[in-house]
């Protein structure tokens, strides 16, 4: 009798901010939106040909003032050059994540479902193909990043006047690996603090596996955007039994040139260094995971133009340094982002 | 394993459903898109900032949607990118304006 009266204390608690701020601030009433990307890229590694084209749709289910139902596809054609000339390969599709959010209050939204696992800040924020900078993947986004699947609570808040904490904790049930590694269970989380003034964030991530030699997995990282000059520069580290690295990268965008002004100002300039490190695991089970099977070194350069609102052409060189061989890679594409509204709109 | 794009489908042609119709009934009665007490140019002023220092740290500003459409929009934001509450509404009111 006192269990159930102290659990209905907390969640009273727990639920009542979130009453009270439904009814202290009303919002525009949402509508389920279809969106995401579509892109066609063709890369040049080593010599080989790959015709890569992607779908990447993205749901969004508003419910209430409180709920979000959201998905994200993908499915992918990678066609590889025969020796032939022609080109053939295959189609593949997954489900990135499928997850219901509850937004308690303003502190803690619980999602639960299947999410894209919060370690570093690539694979949350920066993957899509719209939004990415260079369209290769950092060496080091297999490491911790496989979808999870379970729950997590997760939230952003101010501290002070003049900085943000952001979290997230989950625990993992089951977990698809990339191309299919075995399930796992694990926890982890991330926090990170976000200096509006500089426009600058600092965070870390750790993830623990919860079975066999309980193998742990560190991670930091940065985003900061300088008032003085349109650049955006992004960076994280990462440890794991499976390999470490670190890459960093810096977008430039032409906006203070002063010739061809109208172009200048949709181009956007991108180098990226890299460096990967072997782990503890062989080399054929890293390149399992996606990660290189020996030391790896890299550098892209890349030209990015905005022709307009959701729609980049993109264009990128890279070289790749490893004691398995050198070789370079080149890119080049085009990108398309798309949102469409499923109901209602209203009055704009 | 091949459970999951079946119960996928079905879970969110469900929600999609039942979320247009609900959307139906609130389309006659809008409401503003934020309340506060500051005054319109100040919140677009704040709201201005917080989008160039939340959304510029991952992606270039997009075009403006219906108020209705960067609800959704933002809401998701405030779920991806844990920006704040705070930060959320203000963000919500520039970009409808």
């Amino acid at each position: 009798m006192l269990l159930s009266r102290l659990v209905g204390l907390v969640l009273l608690q727990f639920f009542a901010p979130a009453h009270a701020h439904s009814q202290a601030a009303e919002v525009e009433k949402p509508v389920p939106i279809l969106s995401g990307n579509a892109g066609v890229l063709t890369y040049v590694n080593a010599g080989q040909g790959l015709v890569d084209t992607q779908l990447n749709p993205v749901l969004l289910v508003p419910f209430g003032d409180h709920w979000l139902v959201e998905a994200r596809g993908e499915f992918e054609g990678a066609f590889q050059q025969q020796p032939n000339g022609s080109f053939g390969g295959p189609v593949s599709k997954h489900l990135d994540y499928l997850q219901a959010d509850y937004i308690a209050n303003p502190y803690v939204t619980i999602t639960a479902g299947r999410f894209l696992t919060p370690f570093g800040i690539f694979n949350e924020r920066l993957y899509p193909e719209w939004i990415r900078a260079l369209q290769p993947d950092p060496l080091i986004l297999p490491v911790a990043t496989a979808s999870s699947d379970g729950a997590m609570l997760r939230g952003g808040f101010p501290v002070g006047a003049h900085a943000n904490l952001n979290y997230a904790a989950y625990v993992s049930v089951t977990s698809i690996g990339v191309d299919g590694v075995e399930s796992e269970r694990h926890v982890g989380g991330r926090a990170g603090v976000f200096f509006p003034g500089p426009r600058l964030e600092v965070g870390a991530s750790w993830q623990k596996v919860l079975q066999d030699d309980s193998k742990n997995a560190f991670g930091v990282h940065l985003a900061w955007q300088p008032h003085a000059v349109p650049l955006s520069v992004h960076s994280e580290f990462a440890h794991s039994n499976q390999g470490s690295g670190y890459w960093i990268e810096c977008a430039y965008r032409l906006s203070q040139a002063r010739f061809w002004e109208k172009a200048m100002r949709r181009t956007e300039l991108v180098v990226r260094g890299q460096q990967f490190f072997n782990g503890d695991i062989s080399s054929d089970a890293a390149q399992a995971l996606g990660l290189p099977g020996a030391n790896t070194g890299e550098a892209d350069f890349g030209v990015n133009y905005f022709v307009k609102d959701g729609l980049k052409v993109v264009g990128s060189y890279g070289r790749q340094l490893s004691s398995a061989g050198n070789f370079n890679q080149w890119t080049v594409g085009i990108v398309y982002r798309f949102l469409v509204p499923l109901g209602r709109e209203g009055a704009p | 394993m091949k459970r999951i794009p079946v119960l996928t489908i079905a879970l969110l042609l469900a929600a999609t459903a039942f979320a247009g119709s609900s959307s139906k009934k609130e389309a006659s009665a809008p409401t503003p898109a934020v309340h506060s007490n500051l005054d319109p140019d100040a919140m677009r002023t704040l709201g201005e900032q917080r989008f160039r220092a939340n959304c510029g740290r991952c992606h270039a500003a997009p075009q403006k949607f219906s108020p209705r459409a960067m609800a959704t929009i933002v809401r998701h934001m405030r779920v991806r990118a844990t920006i704040t509450d705070e930060d959320m509404r203000l963000v919500l009111f520039y970009m409808t304006q």
